[in-house]
């Protein structure tokens, strides 16, 4: 309950200053000034007007959170104006893209019977018809229903999914929701230390960590597997809607570090393969 | 001064919202367009269809039919403006001006020789071998701001294009490439993932063949000695003094040239190349070194 | 493999002088083609079944050598596209008029960022059949209400008349009503950007 408060006197607060310094959610541990180590990036698409973000590498070792040192981010993956248009379209393509709707009618040429005309065309009085089971007919077949195994496959533009990666980072870090930690080595694996650390760091309940690998060490494989609300993506899985569900998003140095390096690519690249216009009809 | 700007502004106002999640967001008011539904007294009873007839019925006129006079387009005989016109060769246009403006902004290196594959690397050309296109046209525009030395290879030129190229210290030549050749050239990268082979180049066909070996348009295949000729008539012609190669620092790159069955500078045909592994194959077999030798 | 044959017989007519191997980048080769060189023999129709010889010693494997590390792996590198566009090197003059962008245009409150191709993002939206003439400033940062005030401003000092604008903050654009890219971009030059 009292984390909660915390929680949400930490979002009231307001800072102003043109630079958005990342606060430390426990202010009260001092970092020792010995080991910290500031990384100086050598740019290779040099911030050219929004200041770069500093972030502080945490550790997962003990519960207690130690800053290990001080981190560049690039403005342009980071710091970008959060288009929440462009998240809520992310949101959608990935919902959708892969949605196969199963929902079946049958037309009046599937409907069982109606092959002959049910009463002469004249003379009885009554209105013409050609089969029972035309669209007019109760029981008939429906004109313009769902047809079995409708794909709602799209591709949504290449700019405007890295955008929407851009603009969630940007979003999280805004938030105070993106930890950048060391590597994802634990002491135990012991679901109970993961749950610890994240209620005394007031980290959101539901954690995403992104690894720079596809295997994770074993303590930390082990702690989360009956975890459901944390869980472990590598980097080339990261998208919008998994960063969104969990309420916080750690990445290792090591994610950071090439999460940047390839948005930065194909924000600077001249037209890709991946950046033409997708065809169904590719090879 | 930070609440007015962009980036800033936007994000101190999330600092205090509520945390971006899947319940809160949405798309922009008035991006998505919902098609309206026929109903009501103007759109609905016949939805636009009319009284009777096709229309109603959507049993359509085909495209064009006038409803038995003579229809237009079948009224006019057949003339054959375009007779043969996908036996013709296209060569799209690319300006001095566009090289220009691609050398100064490093898309093209100038300390190595230029040909197709090095204008299409820079992804400003749009070339389609595929729709008969057969290389690079270079257009004079920009020809009197044109300042650079280059030693440039191309399909087609004007003698006014070769006279402003030569006047900057520059080598042009043309050159034939076969279709084949050319999608090697379009696309390097793809070629050498195939494993294939380099093939050799083609001569060009019968109606080409004298242009590319006339010394006036620079041609591959013409006499040196005759091209050295034409490059004083042209400075006479034109009034400049014609710059001496030999004394060049970039003397070697210019007079890099390559032979009539090369497709790419410094690559045989023949040798397979390996991304991959960064070896190159080169055949050894005696037939097959005269094969790609001839 | 006949065919590799009919093919070397076909053009070893053509170059009749060459009796070397391809070199690289050969410089100025003499090769003429004129039309005596051109000839067709008839003397055996390699088409036909009758007169056309027995394939001897198909080989199953030609023998090749496998270079490591070539020297012309230069040229392999120089064919590969690139990843990223290059950035602009400094140059003394650039010819074709394209004018780099200054340091000192950081310190300004606003900022008009370069597109990937370092070119100024102002482009003409036409549209009604060119009717309709709109002038975007896009990839704007900083104080947007600020640049907007100052190019109304100089606008009006050289068109003698008050322009319309948009200001759009989230899209970070401003849109001038009218054609007036080649004015926005001058003055765009003069800021720095």
């Amino acid at each position: 309950m009292s984390s909660n408060l915390l929680n949400v006197f930490k979002r009231l607060n307001i800072t102003a200053a043109t630079q958005i310094r990342l606060c430390s959610s426990v202010s009260n541990v001092v970092p020792d000034n010995r080991e910290i180590s500031v990384t100086k990036k050598e740019w290779k698409f040099p911030p050219q007007y929004t200041k770069p973000r500093e972030v502080w590498i945490e550790n997962l070792d003990t519960i207690e959170e130690k800053k290990l040192g001080l981190f560049e981010l690039h403005p342009l993956v980071y710091a970008t104006v959060p288009r929440i248009d462009l998240i809520h379209r992310n949101v959608e393509w990935q919902k959708k893209y892969r949605w196969v709707s199963w929902a079946h009618t049958k037309t009046r040429a599937e409907v069982r019977g109606g092959g002959r005309k049910p009463w002469p065309q004249k003379g009885l009085g009554r209105a013409r018809h050609g089969s029972i089971r035309s669209p007019l007919w109760r029981g008939g077949g429906i004109v313009h229903g769902p047809r079995s195994g409708k794909t709602h496959f799209f591709m949504l533009p290449f700019d405007m999914r890295i955008h929407g990666l851009t603009s969630t980072l940007s979003a999280k870090f805004a938030q105070d929701d993106l930890h950048v930690v060391k590597d994802l080595e634990l002491p135990t694996e012991e679901p109970a230390y993961i749950i610890d650390l994240i209620e005394s760091r007031n980290w959101g309940p539901s954690v995403l960590l992104v690894d720079d690998t596809d295997y994770a060490p074993r303590n930390i494989t082990v702690a989360t597997d009956n975890l459901p609300h944390v869980n472990i993506m590598p980097v080339y899985g990261l998208n919008v809607y998994s960063m969104l569900k969990h309420d916080t998003l750690i990445l290792t140095h090591s994610a950071a570090q090439k999460i940047e390096e390839r948005l930065l690519i194909h924000l600077h690249s001249s037209i890709t393969e991946q950046q033409m216009k997708f065809k169904l009809s590719q090879v | 001064m930070g609440s007015r700007q962009i980036t800033e502004k936007s994000l101190v106002m999330l600092r205090s919202l509520p945390r971006l999640s899947l319940a809160n967001i949405r798309d922009n008011p008035g991006s998505k367009h919902y098609p309206k539904r026929g109903r009501g007294q103007h759109s609905g009873d016949k939805h636009g269809a009319g009284n009777k007839g096709s229309g109603q019925r959507q049993n359509y006129m085909r495209l064009g039919y006038e409803t038995g006079n003579n229809p237009f387009y079948l009224r006019m005989p057949h003339e054959p403006y375009y007779r043969g016109h996908h036996h013709r060769r296209e060569y799209p246009p690319i300006s001095l001006l566009e090289i220009q403006k691609l050398i100064d902004t490093n898309r093209i290196d100038i300390t190595k020789p230029i040909d197709i594959a090095s204008i299409v690397k820079s992804g400003l050309y749009r070339f389609f071998p595929d729709q008969k296109h057969f290389g690079i046209n270079l257009t004079d525009e920009g020809v009197d701001l044109f300042a650079t030395k280059i030693n440039i290879e191309v399909q087609w030129a004007s003698e006014l294009v070769i006279a402003a190229i030569e006047k900057n210290g520059g080598v042009i030549t043309t050159a034939y490439y076969d279709p084949h050749s050319l999608f090697l050239l379009k696309n390097p990268k793809k070629f050498f993932e195939t494993g294939q082979a380099i093939p050799r180049r083609m001569i060009p066909p019968p109606d080409v063949i004298e242009y590319y070996t006339s010394a006036e348009k620079r041609g591959y295949l013409a006499d040196p000695e005759k091209i050295s000729q034409e490059r004083l008539r042209l400075s006479q012609k034109y009034g400049y003094e014609l710059p001496k190669l030999e004394t060049d620092q970039y003397f070697n790159m210019l007079c890099e040239r390559k032979d009539p069955r090369q497709i790419f500078y410094g690559l045989e045909p023949g040798w397979v190349v390996n991304l991959k592994d960064k070896c190159i194959l080169k055949p050894r077999d005696e037939e097959l070194l005269q094969f790609y030798a001839s | 493999m006949a065919t590799v044959w009919r093919s070397q017989r076909a053009f070893a007519r053509f170059f009749v002088g060459k009796t070397a191997r391809i070199l690289n980048n050969a410089s100025d080769l003499g090769a003429k083609l004129t039309t005596a060189s051109i000839s067709v023999s008839s003397k055996q129709n390699y088409s036909n079944y009758a007169h056309s010889p027995f394939v001897k010693n198909i080989k199953e494997q030609y023998e090749f050598e496998i270079v490591k590390n070539p020297p012309e792996w230069a040229y392999v590198e120089r064919l590969m596209p690139f990843e990223t566009i290059p950035n602009v090197t400094p140059k003394a003059a650039y010819p074709s008029g394209w004018i780099p962008p200054k340091e000192e245009a950081r310190n300004l409150p606003y900022f008009i960022a370069r597109t990937r191709n370092h070119q100024l993002p102002i482009y003409l939206d036409l549209s009604y059949r060119g009717m309709r003439k709109i002038s975007m400033i896009k990839k704007i940062d900083g104080d947007i209400w600020l640049l907007n005030d100052l190019i109304k401003e100089h606008l009006k000092k050289t068109q003698n008349r008050y322009v319309e604008t948009r200001v759009h903050e989230l899209g970070r654009f401003i849109e001038v009503k009218g054609d007036f890219v080649t004015t926005l971009c001058n003055w765009a030059y003069a800021q720095g950007f």
